[in-house]
């Protein structure tokens, strides 16, 4: 009986050596801020530390503030542009770089090619890849070809987004692509040569064996993309930088503006939590769907 | 049917190779860019590739930018990281995997609740933590924060299960105390998933941008993400030398793609679940 306890005992002691470096870290770095920043929130609250209690008025305050509103807004048009135009252009590059072809794997390290790059790198190429007058790549080539008009890809209201969301398209839509290629890499050959000895044609095929069996993974990506789009940030910051006026600005930027721009720190924590409170219910989803697939 | 080369297999073919061309312009522009000479004037597109080719401006970007020091921090900061990554973590998969104890259950879902924490979201009292433990603008205050994220003990535990108990037990036997079999049976067992998330972490923290950017404050301390913008903010005018500061930022991390392009292709697929 005492063997078997000094045993428990033991085990219990060896298992903590060997989780302690990471709890530690853990608890410091991604734990105790949720904690921190609920006690901030409830404070006015600058960079030298803490000033007053103020209850709940950092949180009445935010939901009555025009421009939270508006940067939530633009983060949300940002998932809405982003999301469907990452995934059909993944599952289309996915389609043509598994496709039997000496050049396959020449495609799939090419389609993957810029999602390596920074995020600072990507961002400058957009900027002078749109720039115009001549200046920037299709400004240029348009010349080039002969087209006289001028288009102002970062100062129109609503090309601004076609570009942003075309640069981030272009910029991680490898990764996706590489998903839905190790799905289709799943599809048994024989579901294909049945269909073909029953004379389906290669699009017949694509809808009725391949697309539906891609489902879950469409799910997976779905799901990831939409919480790596409501952080977006540091392109956005980088391109426009919120602008043409605030246009283009996403709740992350609004909040560090609010935290290390104006010195606002409590209200910057509970705006936080407006963020934080899509992102927990988005990956709670995307934890039980995950689960779900495993079974 | 694959004798029959078809014209619809043909098409296909062009629109992959467009697709690819499309899709590499940009970074081949970026790389023929920074071979060109500053304020030559470019009058149709063509020009942009074709010579005269010149090197000075890799030299300029040597001399009078600190883009060595901001590459050194990147490399230095993805390496530190990656290599505690790894150690705590496996060690912690392993912990929660194979070794029976209390609370085991508990860890779990504590380091589950983790995954649905995002930085993002707590980047303000990330900053009042990491500044009272004076550790804005320094090397620490990059590193730490970065080993905290719980993902990758998820992804390890799931695959140390899969590692059969018997090899465990019959090390026992012969002996072995828990760092004999988490060294020697774990670890090479684990090869696969460690070299996956070895290999994401590193490209992770090369490229990160939102947390250095709050607490890297000096120059001497930028990694290349937060060096570019400062160095590129100065030349609005000319495209040459911020191309060239670009291409001498991304040429590693595609070398190091060319070299482990296996794996990664491999590791993608292998953690889907990766955010």
């Amino acid at each position: 009986m005492s063997a078997k306890r000094k045993r428990i005992w033991r085990n219990d002691l060896v298992a903590l050596v060997f989780l302690l470096p990471f709890t530690v870290l853990y608890m410091v770095f991604t734990i105790y801020p949720v904690i921190q920043g609920l006690y901030m929130s409830l404070f006015k609250w600058g960079l030298m530390g803490k000033q007053d209690f103020i209850g709940a008025d950092n949180y009445t305050r935010f939901l009555g503030d025009k421009f939270f509103w508006g940067a939530l807004w633009n983060t949300t048009k940002f998932v809405l542009y982003s999301t469907p135009t990452i995934i059909l252009m993944s599952l289309g590059l996915a389609l043509l770089a598994n496709r039997r072809s000496p050049l396959k794997r020449l495609y799939r390290a090419a389609y993957f090619t810029p999602n390596l790059l920074s995020v600072s790198v990507i961002s400058f190429l957009a900027i002078y890849i749109l720039q115009p007058y001549g200046m920037g790549f299709i400004s240029n080539l348009l010349k080039t070809l002969g087209v006289q008009e001028e288009i102002f890809f970062l100062k129109d209201p609503q090309l601004v987004w076609v570009s942003i969301v075309g640069t981030t398209a272009w910029w991680t839509c490898g990764y996706n692509m590489m998903l839905y290629i190790s799905a289709l890499q799943d599809i048994p050959d024989q579901l294909y040569e049945a269909a073909a000895i029953d004379g389906a044609s290669p699009s017949k095929q694509l809808w009725s064996i391949t697309l539906p069996l891609l489902k879950p993974t469409t799910l997976l990506i779905l799901l990831l993309q939409l919480i790596a789009s409501f952080k977006v940030f540091a392109q956005i910051r980088l391109i426009t930088n919120g602008g043409p006026g605030h246009a283009t600005r996403p709740l992350i930027q609004y909040i560090y503006q609010a935290a290390f721009e104006k010195n606002r720190l409590g209200y910057a924590a509970a705006m936080s939590y407006a963020l934080f409170l899509i992102l927990v219910v988005l990956s709670l989803i995307q934890l039980k769907a995950t689960r779900e697939g495993d079974r | 049917m694959t004798n029959k080369k078809s014209i619809g297999g043909i098409l296909l073919e062009i629109v992959s190779i467009l697709c690819m061309v499309i899709i590499l312009i940009p970074v081949v522009w970026m790389i023929a860019m920074s071979f060109k000479t500053e304020g030559q004037q470019i009058s149709n597109t063509w020009q942009y590739f074709t010579p005269p080719y010149t090197l000075q401006n890799y030299v300029t970007i040597f001399q009078t930018s600190k883009v060595l020091t901001w590459m050194m921090n990147s490399l230095f900061v993805a390496l530190i990281v990656t290599a505690l990554v790894i150690t705590i973590s496996t060690m912690a998969a392993f912990a929660l995997a194979k070794i029976r104890f209390r609370y085991s259950k508990f860890m779990y879902f504590f380091f589950l609740l983790g995954l649905m924490v995002p930085t993002e979201a707590t980047i303000v009292p990330l900053f009042v933590t990491a500044n009272r433990l004076g550790l804005i603008d320094t090397y620490l205050g990059l590193i730490l924060p970065a080993l905290a994220g719980s993902m990758n003990i998820i992804i390890m535990r799931a695959f140390f299960m899969g590692i059969p108990n018997d090899l465990i037990e019959s090390a026992t036997i012969d002996g072995a105390n828990e760092l004999h079999i988490f060294l020697q049976v774990i670890l090479p067992l684990g090869r696969t998933v460690i070299v996956t998330i070895a290999i994401f972490t590193f490209i992770g923290n090369w490229n990160s941008y939102l947390w250095p950017y709050l607490a890297a404050m000096s120059e001497d301390l930028f990694t290349l993400p937060l060096g570019i913008p400062t160095f590129i903010g100065q030349y609005t005018q000319d495209k040459v030398l911020p191309m060239t500061i670009n291409t001498i930022a991304s040429v590693p991390i595609i070398i190091f793609f060319i070299v482990f392009e296996k794996q990664i292709v491999k590791g993608i697929s292998l953690s889907g679940i990766k955010g």
